[in-house]
């Protein structure tokens, strides 16, 4: 078990790809927002990547083991420590029962990722065990950890693997590079509503990312942009805004203009809405949405949906044990 | 109305939508409701799941199994075996929810809402207005008197967008601006052309003058109607909402607290769009109840 001393500022217990099968009934996937570093910690102890482990966002927790264990910590660099002494990350490291591990508050990026041996086994809803707090759905108790909560353990896979077992070098996302990031956005599905002037302001721009971001949505400080003849030139049906369309699904990454708002949605996101969504994100390089900061700059480079499909990937082929060397 | 060939529009690396039209009818969501359903039963090869919209209907795919192109080319396929929206059958539950309409609860919420944000109209006596309606009663006689076709499910997990499936019930209305920061769970209202009803506490805007009894989100699963999902209602599904009493609301009320309530749900039954189709076409929309 997992004892929480401190739970850090909104640390969940998320599994990857997350929930799957019920954006019908409007569940977001939720999941690790960074599901790179995520997969990578799982592969550190030798646990399948998706399996259920912990996200800690800009402060992390304290936490207490009551077993030994294998565990690793990746991600943004909460300057980790084991009983007081620092603890490497982007490595697999023993830990006997007593131990306290200790995350504080992120030094580059935002959100760091902590793998178990054998997992957070909470229970499973709906098939994962991805805290989706917002329905209280999953998790610990469909919420971020708590002072005092245990956090089960699933049994650790033996043979285990070893200690000290890296990331190769290039297989790990470059996290703290500075406060601007290039992101990759594709065109769609509502891009015919932008107008030539629109798309370039869109990708010209130093959007700011503001206080108001989280796990639902990415907000955007930027210029306005402007509209095709569609935008205004439509049926009543879809309202009268011009980013305003007939409620349509919101894909995960989806560029939303609320209003004149942009929010990227993210893993938490609503599943459907009555605005636009001009661009996507592709979820292949959300890992740079979830360690960027707010006050940080977002300029968005225009790919096609083969190069964004190139990406996906790519960084399935770097999510793998080969990414692993001893 | 329904585009003679859907729209494939990208939406990133492992989504894409699929338009059906540009008007919010019936026949377009059937379309995607169609389209979902053949989806569902022949798993073209690195598709996850759909969720449909009232015109479109959004696909999720894996990259590293398939790719945009070869996806599209698939569903095109499915599209054109699927034929026109007009030969659909769909599979539908038609579940019945004791109502109880103007109720203290959503009356609550608007009175509410008056104190704290801004006054303005009684939900009901706006709808009465909008829609040239004699009074509320005959508001509730117009919205109890059609079945309710659940469009789409989403915005926040569970939440039924339904559409009247009887023309002459067919209502309108804006929704509130700004929103409600309260409605109480269980609460129906209508925003637009759409009825909705709030599975738990929360927000909204749309105008507020109904309440069920039954819960139509249980996390902890403890009726067997949510065996495979926390929430009841399924795209696809329809709803019919049959007027109560408050005593009889209470009495539910008390059955759901105990465990012993039955839900009201028919399973036999397909819905024909051809059928549909041709008894609409002999109805009066303007014929009120």
């Amino acid at each position: 078990m997992l004892k929480v001393i401190k739970p850090g500022l909104e640390t969940s217990v998320q599994d990857w790809p997350g929930r799957i099968g019920f954006a019908n009934q409007g569940f977001p996937v939720s999941g690790p927002f960074d599901s790179w570093s995520f997969r990578l910690a799982n592969l550190l102890v030798g646990n399948p990547p998706g399996t259920a482990g912990l996200e800690a966002q800009f402060l992390g927790p304290t936490l207490a083991f009551t077993d030994d264990r294998l565990i690793a910590v990746t991600g943004a660099d909460m300057r980790p420590t084991l009983d007081g002494v620092p603890l490497p990350m982007w490595e697999s490291v023993a830990v006997t029962a007593g131990q306290v591990l200790a995350l504080g508050p992120a030094r580059s990026g935002a959100r760091a990722y902590l793998a178990v041996a054998g997992g957070i086994a909470t229970p499973p809803m709906l098939g994962s065990r991805a805290t989706f707090h917002k329905a209280g759905v999953g998790g610990l108790g469909g919420h971020a950890l708590s002072e005092g909560a245990g956090l089960p353990l699933g049994p650790a896979p033996r043979p285990g693997a070893a200690p000290g077992r890296r990331v190769a070098p290039g297989a790990r996302p470059p996290i703290g590079q500075g406060k601007r990031h290039e992101v990759e956005a594709v065109r769609g599905p509502n891009d015919d509503w932008i107008d030539d002037a629109g798309h370039a302001t869109f990708y010209g721009t130093d959007w700011v990312l503001t206080g108001r971001s989280d796990r639902t949505g990415y907000r955007l400080q930027g210029p306005v942009l402007s509209f095709a003849g569609r935008a205004r030139d439509k049926p009543v049906e879809h309202g009268a805004q011009p980013a305003n369309i007939i409620d349509q699904g919101y894909p995960l990454g989806a560029v939303n203009l609320a209003g004149d708002t942009l929010i990227i949605l993210v893993q938490d996101g609503p599943s459907m809405g009555g605005f636009i969504n001009p661009w996507t994100v592709p979820y292949a390089v959300f890992w740079k949405l979830a360690q960027a900061r707010p006050g940080d700059i977002l300029r968005f480079r225009e790919v096609g949906v083969e190069e964004a499909q190139a990406l996906a990937r790519d960084l399935g082929r770097k999510c793998t044990p080969a990414a692993i060397v001893t | 109305m329904v585009y003679d060939t859907p729209r494939f529009l990208p939406a990133g690396d492992r989504y894409l939508l699929v338009e059906f039209g540009n008007h919010m009818t019936l026949e377009v969501n059937f379309m995607a409701h169609g389209l979902a359903a053949i989806v569902a039963a022949e798993r073209p090869r690195g598709v996850i799941e759909t969720a449909p919209a009232f015109a479109s209907l959004l696909v999720h795919y894996e990259p590293e199994e398939t790719s945009f192109a070869a996806v599209t080319d698939a569903l095109g396929r499915l599209v054109a075996e699927l034929g026109p929206s007009d030969q659909l059958e769909l599979s539908s539950r038609l579940f019945c929810l004791p109502t109880a309409y103007l109720d203290p609860w959503s009356r609550e919420a608007w009175e509410r809402y008056c104190a704290t944000i801004a006054p303005k109209t009684w939900d009901p006596e706006l709808i009465v207005q909008h829609n040239g309606l004699a009074d509320t009663a005959q508001l509730v006689r117009v919205h109890s008197g059609s079945e309710y076709w659940v469009a789409a499910i989403g915005w926040w997990p569970g939440v039924p967008f339904m559409l009247a499936l009887d023309p002459r019930c067919k209502l309108s209305v804006p929704r509130y601006n700004p929103p409600r920061v309260w409605t109480r769970k269980g609460t129906v209202g209508l925003g637009g052309a759409n009825t909705g009803i709030y599975p738990e506490d929360l927000p909204g805007g749309i105008q507020v003058f109904a309440r069920i009894p039954v819960p139509i989100w249980d996390p902890a699963q403890r009726f067997d109607v949510f065996r495979d999902s926390i929430c009841l209602l399924k795209p696809g599904d329809r709803v019919r909402f049959v007027p109560v009493t408050l005593e009889e609301f209470a009495e539910a009320e008390r059955k759901v607290e105990e465990g012993s309530y039955a839900f009201n749900l028919v399973e036999y039954q397909k819905f024909s769009v051809p059928a549909y189709r041709a008894w609409v076409a002999g109805l009066d929309p303007a014929a009120r109840f």
